[in-house]
């Protein structure tokens, strides 16, 4: 099984944007995947005129919330970054059991990046960047921010059409469906504390996969 | 031998079992678009938190699985419409299916929007900003030739010629069960990308827009099913955008799944600046929208159509201000309706349509459609209503996301002189017109431009410079062509009530004043006998304060008229009244507001004075009062 990886395209967000970002690209993404029996949910975005689809999976979301709060707590600490916040999805299965290890191995046949540029916050602080909508006080909302809003709607649904696209186009990768299974497993990787830790991350689980073919 | 019997039995069944895939994929397909284009239908509603459609059929969908639901996995909201256009008996699995998603613009609320424009205009001739907006939208009605655009075309198609070899050869290497099962979960995999897809679309903005406010809008969106497409030209298809769906391989061919949209530009920034308040504000208490109010009193109370007039007019001034009593009130002076419009008319009310409200562009002329079979559109139009009140009850109706029930609508029908021309025109439009090219127009159509839209369009050079004077000339002379154009001599007396309305009589031209005013007073003169003596003071106090407009000479003969009422000698007083309103007719003063409002005080004393003196006068002699003769 190949390891399918889609380089989404880079977003040039706020802080307080983050939250709504990720949330539409994770779960559109996760969507796609969730090939199981399920209820679509339509989430209208606060900051944008984008309407998104959930799979209606209360893990699913609360899985995603947390990822994205980390990812919001890391963006505090290190502000003014590109960042990169990678999905993958994998299947499991129990490996031979050897003197090494008996562990359950994950299979990833497909990963998500998605490239955010944090911008300086301008106006608002940071540490509320969950609270977007409270934050921005619209007497304050210039001409610059407003196109720039824009231009990152746009670019935000790009980013959803890509994705789109790449699920088109990319079929013969995906698992079967297996009945009972909601979604396939996914894991949100995202940078931890230090630049390194990340990619010690995505190194051990590299090693897990045993595909050196996901490094591209 | 039995092998290959059991083969070709597999086959079969395989056969059939994609022949279901690709048929439920086509029906998912159509329950997707159509649940993400027809206002309240969608699954935004899905999860039970924002309630908008009937919460009976929402819960059912969430709480239980319906097999059809078990289709790719997918548990869509029960959308009857998709149901309904998806002809399971007639279609063949070849015939491509089409969805064109339509966005009609409620082109005679539009022009009704003008209308009342133009009349607010007319209210407001100082007010230039008014002038301004409402010339923009006449340039702008001018160009549009259409009320209908194809925004979104969907075509799901089952792809069976090429494929055919490749597939063959490719179905050698997998078993035909593993090869049902990948074509399945390819299909689902693009149903989910088609589910994503409908809401990124531009159409679907407006979607939401349509589905999650309160607000009337003049456009709606319309999915349809087409059994004969029509092709798009290639201008049309040039400035669409196509997103193709990559095909998903069947045993014997493929799934296509393609889209035709209008980009952003096209669809939503036309159409999006509609949502403003200001289509609201013109039935909330609005003087312009009250009248149809006391269409149910009417025949109860009066039973006389000719008093039509009298009694609208009285309505909202009644309304709106609680100190007239209904006697008095029954005839107020076109003065007085005109101060009531100039003084208690807030800057806010009913502002003229924003020149972007108004549609444009490359719509198809199909105002029947309109009419036809759209959900939230209640009310029948009452064939023989006149083109003033139709509309204003549309707009109402629609207003509030609720239906609300029209009697007004039945009792209107009753009340109003048919008007042959106009049912005509009302019935043929509710015939379907997609035979109509997007250039040509039906004669309904046609009819209907003639007094909706053509009408507008044709007094649009007069419209500047009439506003440039009081703006009064102009309201003139398009009634008149309403009247002109309809040939109409039994046309009904409401237009002569709006325009009456709406103007000042002090401004009237003679041509046309001069039909409206000897219309009226005998109206108002035959009803006399079925009303009180003090309505029938009050009307006679009306034929005095209409008569005379600023002009002195005019105005002082008034005075001897209600010396005469005083009197007890009103037999005179319809003479007076016709003579006087010639006399008005004829009257083109250049008389300012201001002088038109001293007089309407002069006149209220007045009247004041004749209802003091009428308490005061002797009973008998009121009642013998010879108003029949």
């Amino acid at each position: 099984m190949n390891c399918e990886v889609c380089q989404l395209k880079e977003l040039e967000v706020e802080s307080f944007e983050i939250r709504e970002v990720l949330r539409c690209i994770l779960h559109t993404i996760v969507f796609h995947r969730a090939l199981g029996l399920i209820r679509p949910k339509d989430i209208d975005l606060e900051l944008f005129e984008i309407t998104y689809v959930q799979c209606g999976e209360i893990e699913v979301e609360k899985k995603i919330d947390e990822k994205i709060d980390q990812f919001i707590s890391w963006i505090e600490k290190h502000p003014n970054k590109k960042s990169q916040i990678c999905l993958s999805f994998y299947e499991v299965k129990s490996k031979q059991p050897s003197w090494f290890t008996n562990k359950i191995e994950r299979l990833y046949w497909e990963q998500w990046y998605i490239n955010l540029n944090v911008l300086q916050p301008t106006k608002s602080p940071v540490g509320k960047s969950h609270h977007s909508k409270l934050v921005m006080d619209p007497g304050e909302a210039s001409e610059e921010r407003s196109s720039r809003r824009t231009l990152l709607e746009q670019s935000l649904q790009d980013v959803l059409f890509q994705i789109i696209k790449f699920v088109n186009e990319k079929k013969d990768h995906v698992p079967p469906i297996n009945d009972g299974v909601i979604y396939c497993p996914f894991e949100i990787t995202i940078p931890s504390s230090s630049d390194s830790a990340f990619g010690m991350d995505m190194f051990k689980r590299i090693l897990h996969s045993g595909h050196p073919s996901m490094l591209g | 031998m039995s092998s290959s019997h059991n083969r070709s039995n597999n086959n079969n069944s395989e056969g059939a079992k994609a022949e279901q895939i690709i048929f439920e994929f086509f029906a998912k397909s159509l329950h997707i678009i159509l649940e993400s284009r027809t206002p309240f239908m969608s699954s935004r509603n899905f999860s039970g938190d924002q309630m908008i459609c009937s919460p009976s059929s929402s819960s059912s969908s969430s709480s239980s699985v319906r097999p059809r639901d078990k289709w790719f996995n997918l548990a869509l909201r029960e959308c009857p419409a998709a149901l309904e256009s998806f002809d399971i008996g007639r279609r063949s699995s070849l015939e491509p299916l089409v969805v064109d998603v339509v966005l009609v613009v409620r082109p005679l609320v539009g022009d009704q929007m003008n209308l009342s424009a133009k009349r607010e205009l007319i209210r407001n001739f100082s007010e230039k900003e008014y002038q301004s907006g409402w010339n923009s939208d006449q340039d702008e009605l001018g160009c549009e030739t259409k009320n209908e655009q194809i925004i979104e075309r969907w075509v799901v198609q089952y792809d069976n010629r090429k494929i055919r070899e490749s597939v063959t050869t490719s179905s050698r290497r997998s078993s035909s069960s593993n090869k049902l099962q990948l074509m399945y979960k390819k299909a689902t995999l693009l149903l989910r990308s088609l589910f994503v897809m409908v809401r990124l679309l531009p159409a679907y903005k407006i979607f939401r827009e349509l589905n999650s406010s309160g607000q009337i809008f003049k456009f709606k969106l319309v999915p349809r099913v087409p059994s004969i497409v029509e092709p798009f030209t290639r201008r049309e298809e040039a400035e669409m955008q196509k997103f193709s769906f990559t095909p998903v391989e069947t045993i014997c061919g493929r799934l296509c799944l393609s889209v035709l949209y209008r980009s952003l530009s096209d669809v939503s920034c036309e159409h999006s600046t509609p949502m403003s308040p200001t289509f609201i504000t013109d039935y909330v208490g609005s003087p312009l929208a009250d009248p149809l109010k006391r269409f149910p009193s009417l025949p109860l109370s009066y039973g006389s159509p000719p008093l039509l007039p009298f009694q609208r007019r009285h309505s909202w001034s009644f309304d709106r201000h609680k100190a007239s009593p209904p006697s008095v009130s029954c005839s107020p002076s076109p003065t007085r309706s005109d101060s009531h419009a100039l003084v208690s008319h807030p800057c806010t009310r009913h502002l003229p349509p924003h020149p972007s409200e108004i549609p444009t562009g490359r719509r198809k002329e199909s105002y029947p459609e309109e009419y036809s079979a759209y959900q939230d559109f209640s009310p029948p139009l009452s064939p023989s209503a006149p083109i003033q009140a139709v509309p204003r009850g549309i707009t109402r109706t629609e207003s509030a996301p609720v239906r609300i029930p029209a009697p007004t609508f039945q009792s209107k029908q009753n009340i109003v002189a048919p008007n042959p021309h106009l049912k005509l025109s009302r019935h043929a439009s509710l015939k379907p017109v997609r035979n109509f090219g997007p250039g040509e127009s039906g004669p309904a159509v046609d009819k209907l431009f003639l007094y909706g839209r053509d009408d507008f369009r044709k007094h649009s050079g007069v419209r500047p410079s009439s506003n440039s004077s009081p703006g009064i000339s102009f309201s003139r002379s398009s009634s008149r062509s309403f009247q002109e154009d309809f040939d109409d001599p039994d046309f009904p007396c409401p237009f002569d009530v709006e325009y009456d309305d709406i103007t000042d009589r002090s401004s009237r031209p003679g041509s046309f004043d001069h039909r409206g005013d000897m219309h009226e007073p005998l109206e108002s003169s035959g009803s006399f006998p079925k009303k009180s003596q003090d309505a029938a003071v009050g009307a006679l106090v009306k034929m005095l304060k209409k008569a005379p407009p600023l002009r002195q000479d005019v105005s002082e003969s008034s005075i001897p008229e209600i010396c005469w009422n005083n009197n007890n000698k009103p037999a005179r007083a319809q003479e007076i009244a016709v003579a006087s309103i010639t006399a008005s007719g004829l009257a083109l003063t250049s008389k300012t507001t201001a002088d038109a409002l001293e007089e309407l005080r002069s006149y209220k004393e007045m009247k004041n004075h004749l209802l003091l003196s009428q308490s005061t006068s002797n009973p008998s002699s009121v009642t013998t009062s010879p108003f029949d003769v």
